[in-house]
């Protein structure tokens, strides 16, 4: 072949740099209108109020209480991401499938510049559409009177583990072009995250505190209502998810059709920044220790969260003493006075007894749900400090099968109540002071035979049988006939002198000091 | 000159689909014709900068597209319609010239124009905003092409540009050409020998990697005269007199 004329190449007027953002802007708009997000939403909505919605409206109306298994436990990530997964790689495969690798390759734009665009307007469906789903239910909850403060960081949590799967979905499906790319980056997705989740159970601490669906010490009752949401693990997950994100858009830069050397010297910067970043995070998480308020993570805690929320408490009273509650459980005002009134009343007078009742925050945990924390009463003059988030509050309630009655509630802070005034501290107390809890308990209107029961729900059952616990050096032992006839003894002795006795004797019983003998 | 080649190969393992090609063109219409696997696709690949050649030079548009920048900016001034046109079923017609218009780095203030353009040449105004999914085959052709012309392109690679269109349809195709090769270099890979006919003023013919004819399609024409190659018209005699010719040559030296 021959030329039949030649000519020079025709010289063309540089492109404006204004007009690339454009052009970028006009391709997301054409990949946005062309997206497959939009036809799994339906299912991911239905998916979303059966798995995130509904079993969260079973929890007390507070914040951390309902969002804690959606949020908390990443059920809203399980929702979407191997959904979005899946059909970012049916997006990031479709080039290939479609046989478009070609002609894409052939234009001026580098191929990798055409692939982010699709990626992007995956991820921007992705996660409006998680946001807007979440918007949605929080929207409900507000509807609701639901109390305290959302969980923010955890929803951000949530919207860039969705960028992630997104991300990682579409690498995979543009790497593996085919029309199982995408059920296969969906079911490996699923199967990650339930690692995640069966991880999370096992491993309450270090590194593992990094896995998305890990619900060990995300968030507790008091977050968002004593205490801010600490944003320490947050952040870390946060940069392992955008680690991971980034890793896998700068992996699709890298083969030689992607672009020129530059451009796939800078993917390969953003696919090591990726890596950095995700490594990072892993081990700032295994600096993790337990805070007051949460996850702590030094190199990213900041001391302003470890504040309370300041907060003008509700305060009602009974037998003569205030009980005084966050306004968060304002609703439960009402409750919480009839509940102590029978107690109040009858160690009213006696040394030690509470001249207030005050809300209290559960001291946090690094388990999830694991709440160990009994009332106490300390100060002068006495105050009682009720951790109202480690009872079952009167209502719906996720752990249990139908909802909590009021004196199912009233029973709990009862038997927590006169626990702490024999000063029994975290066990069953010495047999001195199950005596007097028993008698006590029977004049608050407990009588002996529920007792066992009534204690074994609040966390107070006493040691199985066997003798004393080890390593105690102190007389405690199951709440034994024993314990129950000289608490009988005790109850039947008039009022007064009743009231005498443990005047006398609550600081030596409470001092661990009393013996069976020694009781009336 | 537009196309600059010399000694131009790629091997596929051990298959030499293109086998030392050299050639030169400026602007005008060129037909490429050749049998089944003469390496007439994985030429205008590497034509294409889709391909790399594994050994050889090759000039395109005055540039070198072994280095990046040269490369991108023969790929601004290219257009390229494949064998097998991949699309993406559900965008319009005017939305995946559209999408193609972008990606060949044209100014966003002129696509719109261009695609419309475009669009019109093919014979689809009509059918601007119909999905790809609703088109018959030779309308998909049509769509590839104007996927290809949309930037105005100073190279334009067709690799069988004609096949599923109707008679009609491909007299209309003809025209353009004629009208493209007018400005551009345009490469018209086919086995349609009447095509090259109506359309090229040049033509080369390819067998087994190597050409084995190049010139008008008058010389063509005058090498299948008085020889009884099979064909119905004087160009398919050519075409057949030629192969013959090129393969008993091979048949001598080996």
């Amino acid at each position: 072949m021959t030329a039949t004329a030649a000519a020079p190449a025709k010289p063309r007027t540089p492109r404006a740099a204004s007009t690339v953002p454009l052009t970028a802007a006009r391709l997301l708009w054409v990949e946005l209108r062309h997206n497959a997000v939009p036809f799994i939403l339906p299912l991911i909505a239905a998916l979303m109020w059966f798995d995130s919605y509904r079993p969260s409206v079973t929890q007390p109306p507070v914040w951390a209480l309902r969002t804690f298994w959606n949020m908390g436990q990443g059920h809203t990530i399980i929702d979407f991401g191997p959904f979005v997964a899946g059909v970012a790689a049916w997006m990031g495969s479709r080039e290939g499938r479609r046989g478009m690798t070609d002609l894409i390759t052939a234009a001026a734009r580098p191929r990798w510049v055409a692939q982010l665009a699709t990626w992007g307007a995956t991820a921007i469906w992705a996660v409006g559409a998680y946001l807007v789903f979440v918007g949605v239910m929080f929207g409900v909850y507000i509807g609701q009177g639901v109390q305290g403060s959302p969980p923010w960081w955890w929803v951000a949590v949530g919207a860039v583990a969705v960028a992630a799967f997104s991300a990682a979905g579409f690498a995979v499906g543009a790497f593996f072009p085919s029309r199982f790319a995408a059920p296969l980056a969906a079911i490996g997705s699923l199967l990650v995250l339930m690692m995640s989740s069966q991880t999370g159970f096992r491993d309450k601490g270090g590194w593992a505190l990094i896995l998305p669906t890990n619900s060990n010490g995300n968030y507790q009752a008091p977050s968002g209502i004593f205490y801010p949401y600490l944003p320490d693990l947050p952040i870390a997950r946060m940069m392992l998810l955008a680690g991971i994100a980034l890793a896998a858009v700068g992996l699709l830069g890298l083969p030689d059709r992607a672009g020129g050397l530059g451009l796939r010297r800078a993917a390969a910067v953003v696919t090591l920044a990726g890596v950095v970043m995700a490594a990072t995070a892993v081990g700032l998480t295994t600096t993790a220790r337990l805070g007051p308020g949460g996850i702590v993570i030094p190199a990213l805690h900041d001391a302003a969260n470890d504040r309370q929320i300041p907060a003008t408490p509700v305060c009602g009273h009974t037998a003569g003493t205030p009980v005084c509650l966050n306004p968060a459980y304002r609703q439960y005002l009402g409750d919480v006075t009839a509940a102590l009134q029978p107690v109040l009343a009858e160690v009213a007078g006696l040394p030690g007894a509470p001249a207030r009742a005050i809300q209290v925050a559960g001291p946090y945990n690094s388990s999830e749900g694991a709440f160990d924390a009994p009332m106490a009463i300390s100060g002068h003059p006495p105050v009682l400090r009720i951790p109202l988030d480690t009872v079952n509050l009167p209502g719906t309630s996720g752990f249990t099968a139908r909802p909590v009655r009021f004196i199912d509630f009233a029973d709990q802070l009862r038997v927590l109540a006169v626990h702490a005034f024999v000063g029994a501290g975290a066990g069953p107390g010495t047999t001195a002071q199950q005596v007097v809890q028993a008698a006590l308990m029977q004049g608050a209107g407990m009588p002996f035979a529920a007792q066992p029961q009534l204690l074994g729900i609040a966390g107070l059952a006493p040691p199985p049988p066997g003798g004393p616990a080890a390593g105690t050096g102190r007389e405690v032992g199951p709440a034994s006939k024993t314990v129950y006839a000289a608490a009988r003894r005790l109850a039947a002795l008039p009022a007064a002198a009743r009231h005498t006795w443990l005047a006398a004797h609550l600081a030596a019983l409470r001092a661990g000091h009393l013996t069976l003998a020694q009781l009336p | 000159m537009n196309v600059e080649l010399t000694d131009l190969t790629r091997r596929f393992g051990r298959t030499r689909a293109v086998a030392g090609v050299s050639l030169a063109a400026g602007p005008g219409v060129f037909g490429l014709l050749g049998p089944n696997g003469a390496g007439k696709t994985s030429l205008l690949r590497m034509m294409a900068t889709v391909l790399p050649p594994t050994s050889g030079g090759m000039r395109l548009l005055g540039r070198d597209p072994g280095a990046y920048g040269p490369r991108r900016e023969i790929r601004r001034r290219l257009g390229y319609l494949p064998q097998n046109l991949g699309y993406y079923p559900g965008f319009t017609v005017a939305e995946f010239v559209e999408y193609f218009a972008l990606l060949k780095d044209m100014p966003a203030g002129q696509v719109p124009r261009a695609v419309a353009t475009a669009v019109e040449r093919v014979g689809l105004g009509d059918r601007a905003r119909a999905k790809l999914r609703t088109l018959s085959g030779g309308m998909l052709r049509r769509v590839g092409i104007a996927q290809a012309i949309v930037n105005e392109p100073e190279l334009l690679l067709l690799d069988e540009p004609t096949a599923g269109l109707d008679p009609e349809q491909r007299l209309q195709f003809r025209a353009l050409l004629r009208d493209m090769g007018q400005r551009a270099t345009v490469i018209v890979s086919t086995h349609l020998v009447e095509d090259v006919g109506a359309a090229c003023t040049e033509v080369a013919l390819m067998d087994q990697g190597n050409i084995v004819f190049y010139g008008t399609p008058a010389e063509l024409i005058g090498r299948g005269e008085g020889t009884g190659a099979a064909g119905d018209a004087p160009l398919e005699r050519g075409y057949s007199a030629v192969l013959a010719a090129a393969r008993s040559a091979v048949a001598a030296r080996a």
